[in-house]
């Protein structure tokens, strides 16, 4: 099964995304930081929603983001 | 005499700030105190943690800044001991002198009701309010955190949002040697940054922007109980030079 990891509502209306902390196959656990976005003035850690390996990645370093935009799916153990 | 039966405002929980009014702390042992407020913070939501200090004379790069933004050249730098540091935090390039607050909160935003846009704007609030007081009027500008004065800034913003924790936060120029800004483009600006110093007419010391500071975030992020202390767990682990033992 995957689970998607989704951007959070950050309350800005210009969020890009900054880098991912993990590459595609790696083992994620449930709550590690798996990738940083950024609204003007402050960067944003992205969580892990589920246990598993980062199957992929669908967004870049500077990719324009909007709320509820899926980043990345994890495939479950 | 009877108990009074307990409200629902009494069974609300209390929010408390734990608030380190510290010294110059260089920016390495920050670092590792941040990190460990972060954890105990995550641990518990409903409290927090407020640092004010200040730091070494050096540089720091947010998220948004570029090394273009410093004039020196890397020999000069280093000759001056400015070698930047790269930080994970939003905002863009600071210089960090004497003479400045800087001014770490750390709460849990969700135990707050805030995303992180209405913490920036929290923050840039409570710099407003803080400028008010001493009679200077500041504007925000939304592309960029931070508060300026007649067009220079005066107020750097530079946030990290770790576990729904946030860290690093906002330095205030209250009384710094401006001349060294004319080195670094603070947050990429063209003009130099300005103090409080400066552009008030009322006396500007130091502590009483710490003072200050440490209110007006107590009262606008709702905490009802405060504990001040002046130093850190961390410093306990440095090593302190005793003078030697006299042996006859």
């Amino acid at each position: 099964m995957r689970a998607a990891l989704t951007l959070p509502v950050l309350g800005s209306s210009r969020v890009t995304f900054s880098l991912w902390y993990v590459r595609r196959g790696d083992c994620i656990v449930e709550g590690d930081r798996i990738a940083e976005v950024l609204i003007p003035g402050a960067t944003f850690d992205v969580h892990a929603p589920a246990t598993g390996t980062l199957a992929e990645q669908l967004a870049f370093p500077n990719d324009a983001l909007t709320p509820g935009q899926v980043l990345g799916w994890i495939e479950e153990e | 005499m009877t108990d009074t039966p307990p409200t629902a405002e009494s069974q609300k929980p209390t929010r408390a700030l734990s608030a380190y009014l510290l010294g110059t702390v260089a920016f390495d042992a920050l670092l590792a105190f941040q990190r460990r407020l972060i954890y105990d913070i995550s641990g518990d939501r409903t409290t927090a943690a407020l640092i004010l200090c200040d730091h070494p004379t050096g540089i720091t790069i947010g998220r948004e800044g570029s090394r273009s933004h410093i004039r020196p050249n890397p020999e000069d730098l280093n000759a001056r001991g400015w070698s930047p540091r790269w930080v994970s935090r939003g905002g863009g390039v600071m210089l960090h002198v004497p003479g400045q607050v800087a001014c770490y909160p750390m709460l849990a935003l969700d135990a707050h009701g805030l995303t992180a846009g209405a913490y920036l704007d929290q923050l840039q609030g409570v710099a407003i309010e803080l400028l008010r007081e001493f009679g200077v009027t500041g504007e925000i500008d939304p592309d960029h955190p931070g508060v300026r004065v007649n067009g220079r800034r005066l107020v750097h913003i530079g946030v990290a949002i770790r576990d729904n924790v946030t860290c690093f936060g906002m330095v205030v120029n209250a009384d710094p040697d401006l001349e060294l800004f004319r080195d670094v483009r603070c947050d990429g600006a063209t003009q130099p940054m300005t103090s409080l110093a400066r552009e008030s007419s009322h006396r500007v010391r130091v502590t009483g922007v710490r003072q200050r500071l440490l209110e007006l975030i107590a009262s606008r992020f709702g905490f009802d109980r405060t504990s001040v202390f002046h130093t850190h767990p961390g410093a306990l682990h440095q090593r302190v030079r005793h003078a030697a033992a006299h042996r006859p």
